[in-house]
């Protein structure tokens, strides 16, 4: 089973290198290194020798994959993307086009979004799962229509609503929580609760739904039968037998999400001026500040990965028919 | 008037002309039709079509467009206008100042106005077409619901009509027909709805009207078009990636799946919201670069939409393609293929015939449940900048400007209020088509009628 | 005469239209094993769902009662029933694969009936189950305990099965089709176990079959159903000898006998298909680099050869490789070593444009007749299809009248053309799927046990058809099964088949009625008899 993760690990390589491919590509077609300086510096009267000075500093003034003028490998390596895709290797992040030190923002930033993500996420799964198991069991009956209803109801409101909404009846008119904003210590729990709650609602109507539909189908299947016909009553038939089974694409499900929790949801930090790695991208992105924005790429590619082979590890400790080879 | 021919226009009429082949075809098919046929028979699935069906006939109306060859008052600097602007003239053309509530008589925001006696006084000024029309302001609530009820009497003579031609000899029909009597209660609702707004409209603004004056009906209406065209078209440019690689990759495995699979998992690792905007600002940058191409803002921001359909659906079919991958995977491994396979039917031939019509099913699920995803996607990515040309009505755009005004006090709520709840109803509509479709498509409910018909007693055995 | 354990009177269940159980009426004493006979679709398994209450939920039970020592078990409130449910009654099902919950250990499985209904825990239930096991003849119980479904093979996890359905010591076990997913010599240890189990707890069993050699070594009195009706009750040994009703008797009549062939005609003649040395292997891949460590050697070194106008059956066992190698031989799948020799050439070394065409004359048909033909395409495109990709038949106009004629030779209607395959009943698919194979004119058909997914009347009717096409057309089979009885009936030769290589072949009366290998005997060994010999 090493194996298996060394491999996948040694496999994700080559993708990482094709999403840093990518970013610069996107990049550098938009973009000259010259516009870069000028809107970095400020867009107005600059010299010449200011943007190549700004561009020496980080680099911008070497060709971005090949540098005909070099001799042999170093025509490969004396390049832009060369020389940032060996840092991104190797995590050595260095500064973002506006002078700040990335690896300090980023150890800064992330909090937030995780503080924001995670009991979001927990909440969601818990309520969607109970509330699913209700209907489930109650298959058929006008509380499962009724309930089918809100759930198709909830889920065809857009999420800005909520999110309106929710800053209007909480903040506004209640005054319970403030609008938008993030504090420091225990404070944070005020901020963060109407960004978790928006969240948890604003998915749960789908969530109900998607487990609902894994429950049936379940008990569907011929063991349930078999457990019925062994006489176990119905309640011990979806807790033993059901759950167990509906869990696993559940709980495959949610791990492949973990890692990139920590990039933030993008939306919900920008509506909440939640200092996230979420907002930081979208600023990145406004200000195009390209060190910034391929560090976040890479990152997010990165963690999307770790979640691929996190749902095979989370198979295999939760799927005894799964052996990985 | 000269004709103009919108690229996004030509792409609606695209979309309906495709509709219809696959409808004609399905008609024949009968894999095709046995499931359409159970869809026909949902009575919420019939009322949520009859309103998807309405807001695609406003976009359509709203999809031919030309130049006006007089300029007269605000057609003077030659924007195309569309079949849908025509109509609603009076709608179009009634603008206030600007903010007023709905049914309102008086702007919503106090003006100096020198009074007769020379002194100033700040005092809401009476809107210039909404209820201009009364003698007698305090007959406003009366004079509301006279014009209301005669419109939506008017309506659901109009719906009655409808119904008529459409469904001749209804009144004879039997009761259990639920779906066709759900389908016609709806339309006589909507058309009661719609004719009370329309006559109502015409002296008031019913939805109040937004920061320049415009009225917020007149938005929401024109904003169907682009709901619909961001909900159609970048599922119709992620359909050709997903298929032609997913049941490539998954027939012939080897270096073919290698390579779409690595295509996708790289795709997909990066954030979508990213690749959106970076994509998206390679757009800005390319139309700055050339401006002068565009003859008006209408060109303009109705290239932008393509460009925005075209890359949510470049970027969007990994997902698809995971999905149509597995099917695939699947399907090699049945008997009838492999039996393809022995009477040497060559490769391509076993992607087209065999594969592809068996998994049209989820292409055709996928492409119903993500209608309404991206419509609601048009409005957060807006926010963001990176989603339609401020210029377009959009309800995107609606909630965007109308957004930072509820901190107001006393607030501007009907903007938001209207893009939303009109929103919700379409969106609402195509999730309740979506299950429908969903549970007919099922491939269980597929192999039920596999095994259920009794077999002929004439042949032997 | 004492109460009867299980009487079911006048029970008819339907799903709204016509009842797929009609007024049926059953008993079973204690002690005594009733076989419950009939082929698919005549409501023996709705029967038996019926007695313990655990019907689809589309069906409606519009009449009658059934008494379980008595007691009217249709009285019972859910809850009381459930307390009948694996403790008066055990239940065995057909599929093994299916039945077991895939994350519940075994142990558990079982423990927990003990648990729910004696009310044992701890050491005291742990003891039991490993008892269990022992029972139902799980070598090595206490590990096996602690194991997963999957872990088990098919024969083990029926044995599991019923040391669930028995935990509790229940007057009555009913066996849905137990052995019918099992292996002939698995079957046979599986059915001595049951008998012994019934025989040793004095339990009632109600056993539901569709094969008459299965009742044969079961029943102590027969019940034969069809649809929905008991046509024909009788005790084992008067049945066998002298069935009654027209339709057991048409049920004796389609069996194929293992008897031994009066005038088996012996072919000569140059071989039309030489297989030499024929290897199919699957590389088993470890490490980080996937580095071949081992090779499943599916087709380990078969050679045989097909002349024209003959029948060689090629038997064998779930995991043989007989598949697989038919597979092999006309090479739709990669061919590890070894030659195929077809007028002269060798298919293994062809190119992929010559082995396409090569296809025309050597052709496959399937077992599953229900996935053999993609559900989408109309009968007629469906037999042209083979035509069109090898260039034969003419025009459109001419390759339809082909498609006609066809369907009149396989024995169903022109008019057919213009359905769809699921408004078929299965053997007429099968005729479908023949007449398919049949079009582009081939000289040789692989028939990858085309009748086991049939009922048995529609099998004799197939293995007719086959037989009447070889003889107007010339045609040789490799047909391939696991049924022995269908060898007797329709093959010249047979080779048989195990764990990849071939142990014995020959002319068939000599393989089948002097077998040399020993594993041949305890293949014929396991056969159930169907009827005193």
């Amino acid at each position: 089973m090493i194996a298996y993760f060394v491999r996948r690990l040694l496999y994700a390589i080559p993708i990482l290198l094709g999403v840093n491919v990518l970013t610069f590509a996107l990049f550098f077609l938009v973009n000259t290194p010259d516009d870069m300086a000028r809107m970095q510096l400020g867009n107005r009267r600059v010299t010449q020798e200011a943007i190549e000075q700004w561009k020496a500093d980080r680099g911008y003034n070497r060709p971005v994959f090949w540098h005909a003028a070099q001799a042999g490998s170093a025509k490969l390596t004396d390049t832009l993307f060369f020389d940032s895709t060996q840092r991104l290797f190797t995590f050595d992040f260095g500064k973002s086009d506006a002078g700040r030190d990335i690896s300090e923002d980023l150890r800064q930033r992330m909090w937030p979004s995780l503080v924001i993500a995670l009991p979001s996420l927990l909440l969601g799964l818990g309520c969607a799962l109970s509330a699913a198991l209700v209907f489930a069991w109650l298959a058929g009956s006008r509380l499962d229509f009724w309930g089918g209803v809100i759930c198709v109801g909830m889920m065809s409101i857009s999420g800005l609503f909520y999110i309106i909404g929710g800053q209007w009846l909480l903040a506004k008119l209640w005054r319970i929580a403030p609008i938008s904003g993030y504090g420091d210590g225990l404070e944070v729990a005020r901020f963060v609760l109407l960004p978790v709650l928006v969240s948890v609602l604003a998915g749960l109507g789908g969530m109900v739904r998607w487990y609902r539909a894994l429950l049936l189908e379940e008990l569907g299947k011929d063991y349930v039968r078999t457990a019925r016909a062994k006489g176990l009553p119905d309640g011990l038939v979806m807790w033993a037998h059901v759950l167990r089974n509906a869990l696993i694409p559940v709980l495959t499900g949610v791990v492949v999400l973990l890692p990139s929790l920590f990039m933030g949801a993008l939306i919900t930090e920008a509506f909440f001026a939640i200092p996230g790695l979420g907002s930081y991208t979208i600023e990145a992105l406004q200000a195009q500040d390209f060190a910034a924005v391929r560090v976040m790429v890479f990152l997010g590619s990165l963690l999307y990965i770790v979640g691929l082979l996190l749902t095979d590890l989370s198979y295999v400790l939760v799927d005894p028919r799964v052996r990985l080879e | 008037m000269t004709p103009v021919f919108l690229l996004t226009d030509l792409a609606l009429w695209g979309v309906l002309t495709l509709a219809a082949a696959y409808a004609w075809s399905a008609r024949r098919a009968l894999h095709l039709r046995a499931p359409w046929q159970r869809v026909r028979q949902q009575p919420v699935a019939m009322a949520a079509a009859v309103i998807l069906l309405l807001h695609v006939g406003v976009a359509l109306l709203d999809s031919i467009h030309f130049l006006p060859t007089e300029a007269a008052g605000k057609d003077a600097t030659r924007e195309p206008l569309s079949l849908l602007d025509l109509a609603v003239t009076p709608l179009r053309e009634g603008t206030e100042t600007s903010y007023s509530a709905p049914f309102a008589l008086v702007a919503f925001d106090r003006e100096s106005r020198l009074q007769p006696d020379g002194s100033m006084r700040r005092e809401f000024p009476r809107l210039v077409h909404g209820g201009a029309h009364l003698q007698d302001d305090s007959a406003r609530g009366v004079d509301i619901l006279k014009r209301g009820a005669l419109g939506a009497a008017g309506g659901v003579l109009l719906g009655l009509l409808l119904t008529q031609l459409l469904w001749p000899g209804w009144w004879r029909a039997r009761a259990d027909d639920r779906a066709a009597t759900a389908a016609a209660v709806t339309l006589l609702a909507v058309g009661a709805l719609v004719g009370a707004l329309g006559v109502l409209a015409l002296r008031y603004h019913v939805f109040g009207t937004d920061k320049v004056g415009t009225d917020v009906l007149y938005q929401s209406l024109k904003s169907i078009r682009t709901g619909l065209l961001i909900g159609t078209l970048t599922t119709l440019i992620t359909l050709p990636f997903a298929l032609a690689l997913g049941i490539a990759a998954g027939y012939w495995r080897g270096l073919v799946d290698d390579i779409v699979q690595y295509l996708y998992t790289t795709l997909a690792s990066i954030p979508g919201v990213l690749l959106v905007a970076a994509s998206a600002l390679l757009l800005d940058a390319a139309m700055t670069r050339h401006a002068e191409a565009f003859t008006s803002i209408v060109v303009r921001s109705d290239l932008r939409l393509l460009a925005l359909c075209a890359i949510l659906g470049i970027t969007s079919w990994t997902g698809l393609c995971r999905l149509l991958r597995a099917e695939a995977l699947k399907l090699r491994e049945s008997e009838f293929v492999r039996a393809a396979e022995a009477l040497g039917v060559r490769g391509v031939t076993i992607l087209w015939r065999h594969l592809l019509p068996n998994v049209m099913h989820i292409v055709i699920i996928a492409t119903v449940l993500d209608f309404s995803g991206l419509v609601l996607a048009e409005a957060a990515l807006t926010y963001i900048d990176i989603g339609v040309d401020p210029g377009m009505e959009s309800w995107g755009n609606m909630i965007n400007a109308a957004r930072l005004e509820l901190a107001r006090q006393p607030a501007v709520w009907w903007s938001l209020a209207a893009a939303l709840v009109w929103m919700f109803g379409l969106v609402l509509a195509a999730n309740l088509f979506a299950d429908a479709v969903r549970a007919a498509f099922d491939p269980r409910a597929r192999d039920a009628l596999a095994t259920s018909t009794t077999p002929e007693p004439n042949a032997r055995d | 005469m004492t109460d009867p354990l299980l009487r079911i009177e006048n029970l008819t269940v339907g799903f709204g239209g016509t009842p797929a159980i009609d007024d049926l009426s059953l008993t079973l004493a204690r002690g005594e094993t009733l076989v419950l006979a009939g082929e698919s679709g005549s409501g023996k398994s709705l029967t038996a769902l019926s007695v313990v209450r655990l019907l689809p939920p589309a069906a409606r039970v519009t009449h009658g009662r059934v008494l379980l020592a008595g007691e009217d078990l249709f009285r019972l409130t859910e809850r009381e029933m459930s307390r009948v449910r694996g403790a008066r009654i055990g239940y065995v099902f057909q599929e093994p694969q299916v039945a077991l919950n895939p994350v519940m250990t075994v142990g558990d499985q079982i423990g927990e009936v003990l648990g729910w209904h004696l009310g044992l825990r701890g050491r005291v239930r742990q003891q039991r189950v490993v008892d269990a096991l022992a029972a139902v003849g799980i070598p090595d119980p206490e590990r096996r305990a602690g194991e997963y479904p999957h872990q088990f093979s098919g024969g083990m996890k029926q044995r599991a099965m019923l040391a669930i359905a028995l935990a509790a010591e229940p007057d009555l076990l009913i066996a849905d089709e137990p052995t019918t997913a099992l292996d002939v010599t698995v079957q046979a240890q599986v059915l001595a176990l049951l008998k012994a189990e019934q025989a040793r707890r004095g339990m009632g069993m109600l056993f539901i079959t569709h094969d008459l050699g299965v009742a044969y070594a079961v029943a102590d009195r027969l019940a034969v159903m069809q649809a929905g009706k008991v046509v024909e009750t009788a005790a084992r040994e008067q049945f066998y000898r002298e069935p009654q009703h027209p339709y057991s008797q048409a049920l004796f009549a389609a069996l194929p006998r293992l008897e031994p062939r009066a005038a088996a005609p012996v072919i000569d003649g140059a071989p039309l298909l030489e297989v030499r040395e024929l290897k199919v292997h699957f590389p088993i891949k470890r490490g980080i680099f996937r580095r071949t460590v081992d090779q499943m050697k599916a087709v380990d070194g078969v050679s045989l050869d097909v002349r024209r106008g003959e029948t060689l059956a090629i038997v064998g066992e779930s995991g043989s490789g007989k598949t697989t190698m038919g597979r092999g031989i006309l090479r739709l799948l990669p061919l590890t070593a070894g030659q195929v020799l077809h007028q002269g050439e060798d298919l293994a070394t062809l190119d992929r444009e010559a082995l396409r065409r090569r296809r025309r004359q050597l052709q496959m048909i399937f077992q599953d007749p229900y996935a053999a033909m993609n559900p989408r395409l109309q009968v007629s495109e469906i037999l042209q299809e083979g035509m069109v990709a090898q260039g034969v038949g003419g025009d459109r106009a001419a390759r339809e009248a082909r498609v006609a004629a066809l369907l009149e030779q396989v024995g169903l209607l022109p008019g057919h053309a213009r359905r769809y395959p699921h408004e078929f009943s299965g053997g007429q698919r099968q005729r479908l799927c023949i007449a398919r194979a049949l079009a582009v004119e081939p000289e040789l058909i692989v028939c990858d046990e085309p009748t086991s997914a049939l009922d048995v009347s529609v099998q004799a009717q197939i293995l007719e058809l086959l037989e009447d096409l070889q003889q107007r057309m010339g045609l040789a089979y490799v047909f391939i099964t696991h049924n022995l009885g269908v060898v007797a009936r329709i093959a010249h030769r047979v080779a048989v088949m195990h764990r990849g290589k071939i142990v014995e072949q020959g002319a068939v009366n000599e393989v089948l009625f002097a077998p040399q290998h020993p594993y041949t005997q305890t293949l014929l060994a396991a056969v159930p008899k169907v009827g005193p010999s």
